[in-house]
């Protein structure tokens, strides 16, 4: 693996994201291609390099601008790469159900702990807004991954 | 030693997993480090200068659109202003006659919305105005329809806004015509709450919620929405009022940043 492999990739995603989140936001969601990208890498690549991926992608995250809470983004992208990892070289012994459904709950779980995080006030005051949140960011990542499995699927990393 | 250097090959990827949490756990907890600060107001720049072509594409896309609003909103303003000219002549003569001497005055200082952060929630954005234009933290940021927030990090042509939609964001604001105040928070939805009101005093649905003028960063009277529901915490002596905040946070291209806030002696 050549540093460029991840750095070209990883800035072009980035600038995706940079500039055409705006257009896909549905009111103030928009999709995470960056995390599909870190979840790509860490089953591609294992643990180690998808959590220090992760980890660099949450920070240039955080820097491109974020009000609260800096140092959220390397947190939930570290364990990201981290547990996407544990996929890398499974898809031959796992069920493709199974294997579809570990990495949908990694990509929920870093949802979840970003929404609990950031919505702390709504999970108190109205859990129902507050699940709304969730699964209103969480499923629209997951369309734009679901999109992606049609052009290359995640198992083909494997 | 051997040893310890094979197990730590061996379980990299474990201890870089744990390495990984303890920065970022370090660096959510030095959020307010000024030195973190200058790093930041650096990169809301190259984001800025980044972003920049893209915005003006989509000023482009909506410019037609977008005179057609102003110039409706020209005609009303024009009419509005007649209207208080009589007011404003009317209030200085009750001023004069009371001896009033204190008067408020706003510096605005215009700024377009180049980008607004790359998280899946919209919790931030950056303007193309920093230092430079006379720009410093904890500043109120506002639109023609009231606060959207205030300024977090600076750099010298671009500044990092921290939205009302920001968990972390609070205001004092006051609920006319009853004069209550309270602390506004935002719920979601375009909603936000205010809580820490009085139960005694009467609010209705539809009355204006302005900013209360007790904070160091947000003078008085800035617009920040309307109440849209009432209610009474039980066991407690204070009443949650919901408000609908004017602004949609997805949309709006241009803001004001209140550089001064200056108060004039006569």
């Amino acid at each position: 693996m050549k540093w460029t492999d991840l750095l070209i990739p990883g800035f072009f995603i980035w600038l995706v994201q940079l500039l055409l989140a705006d257009f896909l936001a549905v009111e103030t969601i928009r999709p995470d291609f960056l995390v599909i990208l870190v979840l790509y890498w860490a089953v591609k690549y294992g643990r180690t390099v998808g959590t220090v991926a992760g980890f660099f992608i949450g920070l240039t995250i955080d820097l491109s601008g974020t009000a609260s809470f800096f140092g959220l983004s390397p947190l939930i992208y570290s364990i990201t790469g981290y547990l996407g990892g544990y996929l890398m070289g499974t898809y031959s012994r796992l069920n493709p159900i199974h294997f579809s459904a570990a990495w949908v709950a990694i990509l929920a779980l870093q949802f979840m702990i970003f929404c609990v995080v950031q919505y702390q006030d709504i999970w108190v005051s109205n859990p129902q807004l507050f699940l709304g949140k969730w699964f209103g960011t969480t499923l629209y990542t997951l369309c734009f991954a679901g999109i992606l499995q049609v052009i290359y699927p995640l198992h083909k990393m494997n | 030693m051997r040893g310890l250097y094979l197990a730590i090959v061996r379980n990299k990827d474990h201890l870089l997993f744990a390495l990984s949490l303890i920065l970022s756990t370090f660096l959510l907890l030095n959020n307010d480090n000024p030195r973190m600060g200058v790093i930041r107001g650096k990169t809301s720049e190259i984001v800025a200068f980044i972003s920049s072509p893209m915005t003006w594409v989509k000023s482009l896309m909506f410019l037609e659109e977008e005179n057609q609003l102003l110039r409706e909103k020209n005609l009303a303003l024009s009419l509005q202003i007649e209207s208080m000219l009589n007011l404003h002549r009317e209030n200085e003569q009750l001023l004069s006659m009371l001896d009033f001497k204190r008067q408020t005055k706003l510096y605005l200082k215009p700024a377009r919305v180049v980008n607004k952060g790359i998280q899946p929630n919209l919790l931030s954005i950056v303007i193309d105005a920093g230092q430079e234009d006379g720009i410093e933290r904890n500043q109120p940021v506002l639109t023609s329809k009231g606060v959207v927030g205030k300024t977090i990090e600076t750099g010298a042509s671009a500044s990092i806004v921290q939205l009302i939609t920001d968990v972390n964001y609070r205001l004092s604001v006051r609920i006319l015509p009853s004069g209550a105040t309270g602390i506004l928070r935002w719920l979601g939805d375009g909603k936000g709450q205010i809580r820490e009101v009085q139960k005694n005093v009467d609010i209705n649905i539809g009355d204006k919620v302005i900013t209360s003028g007790f904070s160091d960063i947000y003078p008085a009277e800035l617009p920040v929405g309307e109440v849209a529901g009432v209610y009474d915490e039980r066991g407690s002596f204070q009443k949650v009022v919901n408000i609908n905040l004017p602004n949609d946070m997805s949309a709006f291209q241009y803001v004001f940043v209140i550089i001064e806030d200056s108060y004039e002696m006569d």
